[in-house]
């Protein structure tokens, strides 16, 4: 159950079998994204694959000399460029993959079109979704319904998708959805029509227990995607945004040219794999230890290589040096970046107010930190919203509830309307009405104990108060105890041990502090695995 | 497959093989062959089908082995993915996820789709070669018309009222015209034709193809077969074409077109382009590091370790052979980089972007691979390890003996008591001559380590030694004295023993080197041991002596047997100039003359100056050498001569060696300050000079390597650890190069700054060794000689030697113009010798190379062991200089950098061609003279130690 590796592996198993020599791999937009997350270009330059052309690329060279590998989603349009491509070939062998399931008539269209015989191969890989971390898989898709149904093509889109990760992860899976939404449903349903059309294809070595796609919705919990994160992971994608692994740096002030895009991958940078889920303090640490150890081997530059020994020693030592120097420039100017938008915008006392509305129902104190912010001409408009859409959320049925005054601060502030608009936006997405459950005030008695024991012992950190509501999902369903009228089964067909493998995928977006969530639960619960996966991965901008 | 019987007569169409009726289909030929032939020819049917499926069924056993092959290795082979520092958290090995193939059905559309295709293609081939078969010429008119309407029948012409292309109607001005492939009707206007040459080429081609091309057809029925076997036994008809003008054929668009993509599937068939060639290159250069590499790393390891199952000169070779092949990645990368650049169309920029790419991950490989290769010990860090890691073995064998040698010890007091006595004067007027001995033969120590396992004696010598050493650094002088005795009664066993082998290895050696020079390198290595083992006997000899006075009679005797074997010895380890250095001396002096005469260009001119020149060279030899005098005169008188007299003579130019040589210590207050044989060299009127065009039948360097075993051993230290270092810098360039280049292609411009700057710094390094090496030569020209060549197996082995040489240059002399290559190699060699110092790396076996190759090969492999660099010997310091500066010039110092390249047109006369060639003129001009003065004297400066041995303080 790890979707980097079983993307990866199609990739490699793909240019294994197109056999030694030169070749060059024809994707379209989407699998290139798919394939970037994966693999490196130097990593797979090694393979001999050393040109990378889009399918849709007019302007491509006949090159006879090179093997062609096609990793395509069977759309339409590829397919029609496709044909195209083998009436004329610009290569002297085809190994064609479609990363989904392919009709009939559009492989008999293609074998009708391959007149010179060049195709080798044609296979499905099921490779159709972005792998962002081992246990986190992002479509990315955005604004996938329209109000509170699914835009047709998306949800096409998302069921392939989804399809494609069972059957990468060789999983037929029983399928639970959240009731309160229908998009849910409509997913659900829809993976299972897959399923049962596609039976030869899921036919899979019987597990005892068999594994569980739990779908969500987003608007059950609107509050996570709401708040400022702490870990590196989630703060860099919140404050500046991760995009396929990249991030765009441009915007920091005085930022270098080769620093301008940079690329954040667990595969192959080890000071990022091991920090990701690490709070910002911890960060902070490390990466002075990374810089220290890092002084520690650079060579003095001013230092004469006096000796033999010397030289010998810097050029053997360069390679490391010089990888070393790109990881410490990265994470430096990332993490400096970071710390100067906390700084600016105030996020620390953000945050505290953030987790305050999130995890506490003290209304009076909030409502007051939440009017002090808004006076903060640091704080900017984003977070002031931000701060507003939260109140709302949670105090939307509050007796004294004052949003109309705090909307009146918002404009009073020069947030615009855009914003503005969003608060109603988000209370009308993720409001009470919506919510199956209810997300702020503990449910049952054990809860309440909980809340209770842990307001005694004091908060360990401010900032990191709120657990997604997923956690309590999951931990639920881990233990048996998800409740079936919440989150009913379909089909007829019920779990009866607790779940081993489980992937859930919440419609509207995932976040990653979800997947620190999940991250933690697949450390802690031995014999559980859980995939999460979501339309997109969020940031409070999207 | 009728045709099969009867290659006459052609025939097309789907045949039955039984019947040979024509089918119009494959299908119809299945039923038929069903229905007609199913009851008779059994036999027939039956082999074919049992061997039909007898190839499916193994072709499905392989199919499926294959199949479960590749899941089985495939799922082990992903498991070893890295989680790259994600926690894999207890997720068990993941297989790979779903597939699904589409390929049998793609196939089976395809296959309908192809089977029209290529029937239609074959038709026309086939078709085409029928009518370009016949004599078009000489046939007449109605004839080709009535053989042309035969192969394919005509379409009525009443049928077709209008042009079916372009829809013009027939009229008498508009006529009609028959495709002579398809028999349909065209007007004027949509005729195309096809000419003979393209169409015999694509009826040749087919038949090409089809002889190599087994089983063109993934899909497994048998139509493919049987269609393609009938044009290939059409095409067994070869055709005689007449290439006429008018010799077209008429045909459709359509027919037109089919045979038109036809040849454009040939002509891309045929087509290579240079950077597949290249890439493939590259492909085996990369597969080649992945095996040598390991194996190297291995070794590296191991020696590291100070182990000694690997030898360090065999890791240096590896080191040395797989860092070419690293070059040869960097330069063929570099050449598919630069591919097409200065084309006038420039190439698309996707081939750019292609080669770019290939370049980036050879730069990578080589980074990441190269910078694995972990540096070897020097040889002296080398004997340290080693010497750490015997330490511990040694001690345990001293506690051991100690008892043995505390009895021995009584016993031998008593007896030895006058001895002792002598030996402790001579012990203390020595001084701490033994310790800088031992540094200095510290390299040996590793020779005697290999060659321990082969003589018992040796190693009780060997250990004894090193309880001496360690008794003097106890300061037990008592212990010592016993000791001593001890080594010297086994030395003087060993040395017997010794100078009988080494009479028999000789001889046989010379025997075998002249059988056997193409198995060069395996005698190299076996000459170095021998050399080692002499060195050894010598260097025990001489300690004896210098530990004894009292055995001067037997010493007496044993200097003048023992050192003309290792004269003989050093002569034969690659220094057959020395023979023909010695000749002149000897009472038959014209067949060492020879062969210079035979080489000396205008031999009129040459031979008049040669015997002159030799002769008065040969008296101003004697009188200057009182040794060589000796020599040539009385052979036996020497033998009584105490060695001692000699070294007068050698002394004074030998001052390295003097720490080598208890000898020449000796003697030192009797040093003569200059050196005559210097002066005389130089300056020497020089006739061979004028004649530099002649090819200098021996490798300059040769006249070098008439050397003094001692000298060069006692170099071998330094000189096995400076080629590293200068290998090392060498290599530390390059490596700073591709930083650069790596990073300016990043575009990080401080980090260029700051390599550049490093790089710098490098070669003005790497400029002051060579530099340094350079001027000392003068003032280092060391005696050679000291060893009076007196003894009897002597001429034996001048003759051999002399019979060697002249087999060389006869060799060369099979070349027709060997100047050309003369040049090129010679710089070519100092560079390997001088950096590399391996014989692998020579030049291939170009015939007038050969011989140089052989002596070059074996010098390195002398110089291995015998202190290497012999090469450089030959040059004075200009010529050294200046390769240096050359050989920095170049970006690579690799042998396929252009210098060697050069191809030097046959007469090269005095003057130059262009600056390049300077260099190797002036070369020439020094081989010449260098030529002449081992012809006349006897000893030529020996500055072999100098290129290599003066840096290695640096």
């Amino acid at each position: 159950m790890n979707v980097v590796l079983a993307v990866k592996q199609y990739i490699s198993k793909m240019i294994e079998d197109s056999g030694p020599g030169m070749k060059v791999l024809l994707m379209d937009k989407e699998t290139t994204g798919i394939v970037s997350m994966v693999y490196t270009q130097s990593e797979i330059l090694q393979k001999e694959v050393y040109l990378f052309e889009r399918i849709d690329s007019a302007n491509r060279e006949v090159m006879k000399h090179l093997k062609a590998i096609c990793f395509l989603r069977p759309t339409k349009e590829n397919v029609d460029y496709l044909i195209q491509e083998l009436r004329r070939p610009k290569y002297s062998i085809y190994f064609i993959y479609f990363s989904n399931v392919i009709s009939k008539s559009d492989v008999k269209s293609l074998a009708e079109a391959d007149e010179q015989e060049v195709v080798a191969e044609v296979q499905e890989f099921y490779g159709d979704y972005i792998a962002v971390n081992p246990h986190l898989f992002s479509l990315n898709i955005l604004g996938c319904c329209q109000g509170r149904n699914w835009d047709p093509a998306q949800l096409s889109r998302t069921t392939q998708g989804l399809t494609a990760l069972l059957l990468s992860l060789k999983k037929c899976p029983m399928i639970r959805y959240q009731l309160s939404s229908e998009a849910a449903k409509r997913l659900a349903e829809c993976v299972k029509q897959v399923i049962t059309k596609e039976y030869e294809l899921f036919e899979f070595r019987r597990t005892e227990v068999p594994p569980l796609l739990l779908i969500l919705d987003r608007c059950d919990d609107a509050i996570t995607p709401l708040l400022n994160q702490w870990t590196y992971q989630a703060m860099v994608h919140e404050l500046l945004g991760i995009n396929n692994n990249r991030i765009d740096l441009s915007r920091v002030p005085g930022i270098s040219k080769d620093l301008r895009e940079v690329v954040l991958s667990a595969e192959n940078d080890e000071f990022y794999a091991n920090n990701m889920y690490l709070n910002f303090a911890e960060i902070g640490s490390n990466i002075k230890n990374l810089m220290e150890d890092f002084q520690k081997k650079k060579p003095k530059e001013q230092q004469k290589l006096e000796s033999i020994a010397d030289m010998k020693a810097f050029v053997e030592n360069y390679p490391q040096f010089k990888k070393m120097s790109g990881t410490v420039s990265k994470h430096v100017t990332v993490v400096g970046e970071l710390s100067r938008l906390v700084g600016e915008r105030n996020l620390l006392e953000v945050s505290e107010v953030e987790q305050e509305l999130a995890c506490q129902n003290d209304h009076s104190s909030a409502l007051q930190n939440v009017k002090r912010l808004l006076q903060n001409p640091k704080v900017t408009e984003c977070d002031a919203a931000r701060l507003v859409m939260l109140y709302a959320l949670h105090y939307e049925r509050h007796s004294s509830n004052s949003l109309p005054g705090l909307m009146m601060d918002l404009r009073n502030k020069g947030v615009s309307e855009k914003y503005r608009k969003l608060v109603s936006a988000v209370v009308e997405y993720g409001g009470k009405r919506v919510r199956g459950s209810d997300l702020f005030s503990p449910k049952d008695a054990v809860a309440i104990t909980k809340q209770f024991l842990k307001g005694l012992k004091g908060i360990e950190n401010v900032y990191t108060q709120h657990q997604p509501f997923l956690h309590e999902t999951l931990d639920h369903l881990i233990k048996g105890k998800l409740k079936e009228n919440l989150y009913p089964y379909l089909g007829p067909s019920t779990l009866r041990d607790r779940p081993q493998d489980i992937i859930v995928f919440v419609i509207g977006g995932a976040t990653y502090e979800e997947a620190l969530t999940v991250y933690n639960l697949n450390r802690t619960t031995p014999g559980v695995r859980i995939v999460l996966g979501g339309t997109t991965v969020h940031n409070t901008k999207r | 497959m009728a045709s099969l019987d009867d290659p006459g007569e052609v025939r097309e169409g789907f045949l039955c093989p039984l019947c040979l009726k024509d089918l119009q289909s494959f299908y119809q030929l299945q039923t038929h062959y069903e229905e007609e032939h199913s009851g008779e020819d059994h036999d027939v049917k039956g082999q074919i089908k049992s061997l039909v499926q007898k190839a499916k069924k193994a072709k499905n056993r392989l199919l499926k082995r294959e199949g479960d092959d590749r899941a089985e290795s495939g799922a082990q082979g992903y498991e070893s993915f890295s989680y790259g520092g994600v926690d894999p958290y207890m997720w068990e090995p993941q297989e790979l996820g779903a597939v699904r193939s589409h390929l049998s059905d793609f196939k089976k559309h395809r296959a309908a789709r192809i089977d029209h295709y290529v029937v239609e293609v074959n038709k026309l081939i086939i078709r085409l070669e029928k009518l370009t078969a016949f004599d078009r010429t000489n046939a007449e008119s109605a004839k080709i018309r009535a053989i042309e309407k035969s192969v394919v029948p005509w379409v009525n012409d009443q049928d077709v009222p209008f042009c079916p292309d372009c829809g013009n109607k027939f009229s008498i001005r508009n006529r009609r015209h028959h495709c002579r492939l398809c028999g349909s009707i065209m007007c004027k206007k949509c005729m195309e034709l096809i000419s003979l040459p393209l169409a015999n080429k694509l009826t040749s081609a087919s038949k090409d193809s089809l002889s190599s091309h087994t089983s063109p057809s993934q899909s497994p029925n048998s139509v493919h077969g049987s269609r393609r076997g009938s044009i290939s036994s059409v095409s067994s008809v070869s055709s005689v074409l007449d290439e006429k003008d008018d010799d077209r054929i008429r045909c459709c668009t359509h027919c037109k077109g089919t045979l038109l993509k036809r040849e454009q599937q040939i002509d891309e068939k045929e087509h290579i382009p240079d950077i597949v060639k290249l890439y493939e290159k590259l492909q085996l250069c990369m597969e080649k590091v992945d095996q040598k590499a390991p194996e190297y790393i291995r070794m590296a390891a191991s020696l590291n370790a100070g182990e000694t199952t690997y030898r360090l000169e065999h890791a240096n070779d590896l080191r040395v052979e797989v860092q070419k092949v690293y070059e040869l990645i960097d330069a063929l990368s570099k050449k598919i980089l630069t591919l097409g650049l200065n084309q006038d169309p420039p190439p698309h920029p996707n081939t750019l972007r292609l080669q770019r790419m290939i370049r980036y991950s050879a730069t990578l490989f080589v980074q990441e691979k190269l910078l694995g290769l972990m540096s070897l010990p020097t040889q002296e860090q080398f004997e340290e390890l080693k010497k750490r890691k015997e330490e511990m073995e040694r001690k345990k064998m001293l506690e051991k003996q100690a008892s043995l040698e505390s009895q021995r010890r009584l016993e031998e007091r008593r007896s030895d008591l006058p001895s002792r006595a002598n030996g402790e004067v001579v012990y203390l007027r020595r001084g701490s001559a033994p310790l800088r001995k031992a540094e200095g033969w510290l390299p040996l120590s590793g020779g005697q380590g290999q060659s321990e396992d082969l003589d018992p004696l040796l190693q009780q010598i060997h250990n004894i030694t090193s309880f001496i050493k360690q008794a003097k650094a106890a300061g037990r002088t008592d212990e010592v004295r016993t000791l001593q005795e001890n080594l010297r009664q086994l030395q003087d066993e060993y040395d017997q023993q010794q100078t009988e082998k080494a009479i028999e290895l000789s001889r046989k050696q010379a025997e075998e080197e002249d059988l056997q020079r193409e198995q060069l390198q395996m005698l190299c290595e076996r000459e170095w041991e021998r050399e080692r083992e002499q060195f050894q006997a010598a260097s025990l000899h001489t300690r004896t002596r210098s530990l004894d006075f009292r055995e001067i009679r037997p010493f007496q005797l044993e200097p003048s047997t023992e050192p003309c074997t290792h004269l003989a010895h050093a002569l034969d380890l690659g220094s057959s100039p020395v023979q023909s250095s010695a000749t002149p001396k000897t009472p038959s002096p014209s067949s060492a003359l020879e062969p210079v005469r035979v080489w000396s260009g205008p031999p009129a001119l040459g031979q008049e100056f040669l015997p002159p020149s030799t002769m008065s060279q040969q008296r101003e030899v004697p009188s200057l050498n009182p040794f060589e005098e000796e020599d040539s005169a009385s052979p036996t008188a020497e033998g009584s001569t105490s060695p001692r007299a000699a070294e007068p003579s050698c002394g004074p130019p030998s001052r390295i060696l003097k720490e080598y040589n208890p000898f020449e210590e000796e003697e030192e207050e009797v040093a003569v300050a200059g050196n005559p044989f210097t002066n005389s060299n130089s300056p020497a009127p020089n006739p061979f000079s004028e004649e530099d065009e002649r090819p200098v039948p021996g490798n300059p360097f040769e006249e070098a390597t008439c050397t003094n075993p001692f000298e060069v051993d006692s170099d071998s230290g330094p000189e096995g650890e400076e080629p590293i270092e200068e290998e090392l810098l060498l290599q530390q360039i390059d490596n700073i190069k591709a930083y650069i280049f790596d990073a300016k292609q990043c575009g990080r411009l401080d980090e260029v700054e700051v390599l550049t700057e490093n790089l710098r710094e490098l070669k003005r390094t790497l400029a002051k060794q060579k530099g340094g090496s350079d001027w000392p030569l003068g003032r280092e020209l060391t005696s050679q000689d000291k060893w009076p060549p007196q003894n009897l197996e002597r001429d034996d082995y001048i003759e051999n030697e002399t019979f060697q040489e002249e087999g060389a240059l006869k060799r060369i002399g099979t070349c027709s113009h060997p100047q050309p290559r003369l040049k090129a190699p010679t710089a070519q060699d100092y560079k390997f010798q001088a950096t590399l110092r391996h014989p692998r790396w020579l030049p291939g076996g170009i015939s007038c190379e050969s011989a140089r190759e052989v002596e070059t090969a074996r010098r390195s492999c002398g110089g291995r062991s015998a202190g290497g660099g012999v090469c450089c010997s030959g040059h004075s310091s200009p010529l050294a200089s200046r390769l240096d500066q050359r050989s920095h010039a170049h970006e690579r110092p690799l042998p396929d950098s252009p210098h060697p390249a050069v191809p030097g047109p046959g007469g090269r006369g005095v003057q130059g061609h262009g600056e390049g060639h300077d260099g190797e003129l002036q070369h020439a001009r020094e081989a010449g003279r260098r030529r002449q003065e081992i012809c006349v004297f006897q000893h030529t400066s020996n500055p072999i130690q100098k290129p290599l041995g003066a840096d290695h303080d640096v």
